[in-house]
């Protein structure tokens, strides 16, 4: 025991190398960090049943996986939330081309149905932000529906006063999908109080100009 | 709610993984206590807003899988609306792409994961929403996935078990039973 804690105490103050100490024989190394995350992350490991260091390692672990897979820690967690909050919406992740084949199949058979279905889930999933309260609802709204679109090339948002622009470029839609996430999105601009003054749709690319409409159903956001 | 900033603390950390940082700090052109620090700061902030790290460390396999092969968030009340509105008349067609689009997943999966019928769990787990119960068990060479939903409807259970049939031949496995009604659906499979 006493060689332990001398080891132990040898190890500290030289900062070095420890071998065959607790949890397994994986050699160890010191680092300083701010106390106050340091001590958050005890609690939370405390909590979850684990010690400090097995919680400290899962982190650094994952922060330089997301490194190596080219984005970084925070960008991830960031779209982890997101992936969260889309979840909480009532979106499902589905493989790209079996959606398109769908909306293709039903945009042909039931066009005006499916269209006004795109549309009303823009409304109900912009409304989530719109009625939020708190923050900036149209940046966490911009924010998540960025999430919602990471399997396009291009997506961009312009607001300025009482105008906004989206613009979406994304060669794999087809012409169907591309119909239906245009209604998609004019249902969420029509949310946030936004009537629709430009269009532009053709397979693949989406442009909306849109204004701050007199009567919209979020007007005043 | 900001955390009191200030005085540090030594910690320990695995030597494996502090060169695995250093090695990107090195490629990044970042100190590595600024690594740390951030890692450390990002962990504190996703317990705080209810997430959890473990998922988080799960989802992110799965989600590398979905953007290489290609996902797509669809309000599942449109999807559901689609599904119905084309099933009757289109059923064949629509089954032969699940089918095809689950082999595709397979194949991807039976390359990049050690065990893909797990890898299958967390991809059904993570990707769908809808499903309340994932669960794989093996037993003398035979494995068991088993999907529950309460929300599925007939038609969207037939298409998500021809999905994973597609997953499963993917793998290069065979399926060997297959059990499904609405919001349920077990398939049973060995390595060929």
């Amino acid at each position: 025991m006493f060689k332990i804690l001398k080891g132990l105490l040898l190890f500290v103050f030289a900062g070095g190398l420890l071998a065959g100490f607790g949890e397994g024989k994986i050699r160890r190394k010191t680092f300083v960090a701010r106390e106050d995350l340091l001590d958050r992350l005890a609690e939370i490991a405390e909590q979850k049943g684990y010690s400090l260091y097995a919680l400290v390692n899962d982190i650094f672990e994952l922060a330089v996986r997301a490194e190596e897979a080219g984005v970084n820690l925070k960008r991830f967690l960031e779209d982890y939330v997101a992936f969260k909050r889309a979840r909480d919406a009532g979106f499902i992740l589905e493989p790209e081309r079996l959606c398109y084949v769908m909306a293709d199949m039903a945009y042909e058979r039931f066009k005006g149905r499916i269209v006004r279905e795109w549309f009303e889930a823009g409304v109900w999933f912009a409304k989530r932000y719109v009625m939020g309260g708190g923050g900036d609802s149209w940046e966490g709204f911009r924010r998540d529906l960025e999430v919602l679109l990471w399997n396009v090339q291009e997506f961009e948002v312009e607001r300025s006063g009482d105008n906004v622009a989206i613009r979406i470029l994304s060669p794999r839609f087809s012409e169907a999908y591309t119909h239906l996430f245009e209604a998609f999105l004019e249902g969420c601009l029509e949310a946030f109080g936004y009537r629709n003054a430009v269009r532009e749709v053709y397979r693949g690319r989406i442009f909306i100009k849109a204004v701050k409409g007199v009567g919209g159903a979020a007007e005043g956001q | 709610m900001g955390l009191r900033k200030g005085s540090k603390k030594l910690v320990y950390v695995s030597e494996d993984i502090l060169e695995a940082i250093a090695e990107v700090c090195r490629r990044k052109g970042v100190a590595v206590g600024k690594f740390i620090e951030d890692a450390l700061g990002q962990a504190v902030r996703l317990e705080r807003i209810g997430c959890d790290l473990e998922e988080a460390a799960r989802f992110f396999e799965i989600i590398k899988a979905q953007r290489v092969l290609g996902g797509v968030f669809t309000p599942q009340e449109v999807f559901n609306f689609m599904v119905e509105a084309v099933y009757e008349a289109k059923r064949e067609e629509l089954l032969a792409r699940c089918f095809e689009s689950g082999r595709l997943y397979g194949r991807y999966m039976r390359e990049r994961f050690n065990n893909p019928a797990e890898a299958l769990k967390s991809f059904l787990e993570v990707s769908r929403w809808d499903l309340s119960e994932v669960n794989v068990a093996s037993e003398n060479g035979v494995t068991r996935l088993r999907c529950v939903s309460t929300v599925l409807g007939s038609e969207d259970t037939e298409l998500l078990a021809k999905f994973i049939e597609g997953a499963v031949n993917g793998f290069g496995y065979k399926v060997s039973k297959v059990d499904i009604i609405r919001g349920l659906i077990i398939i049973e499979f060995k390595q060929v």
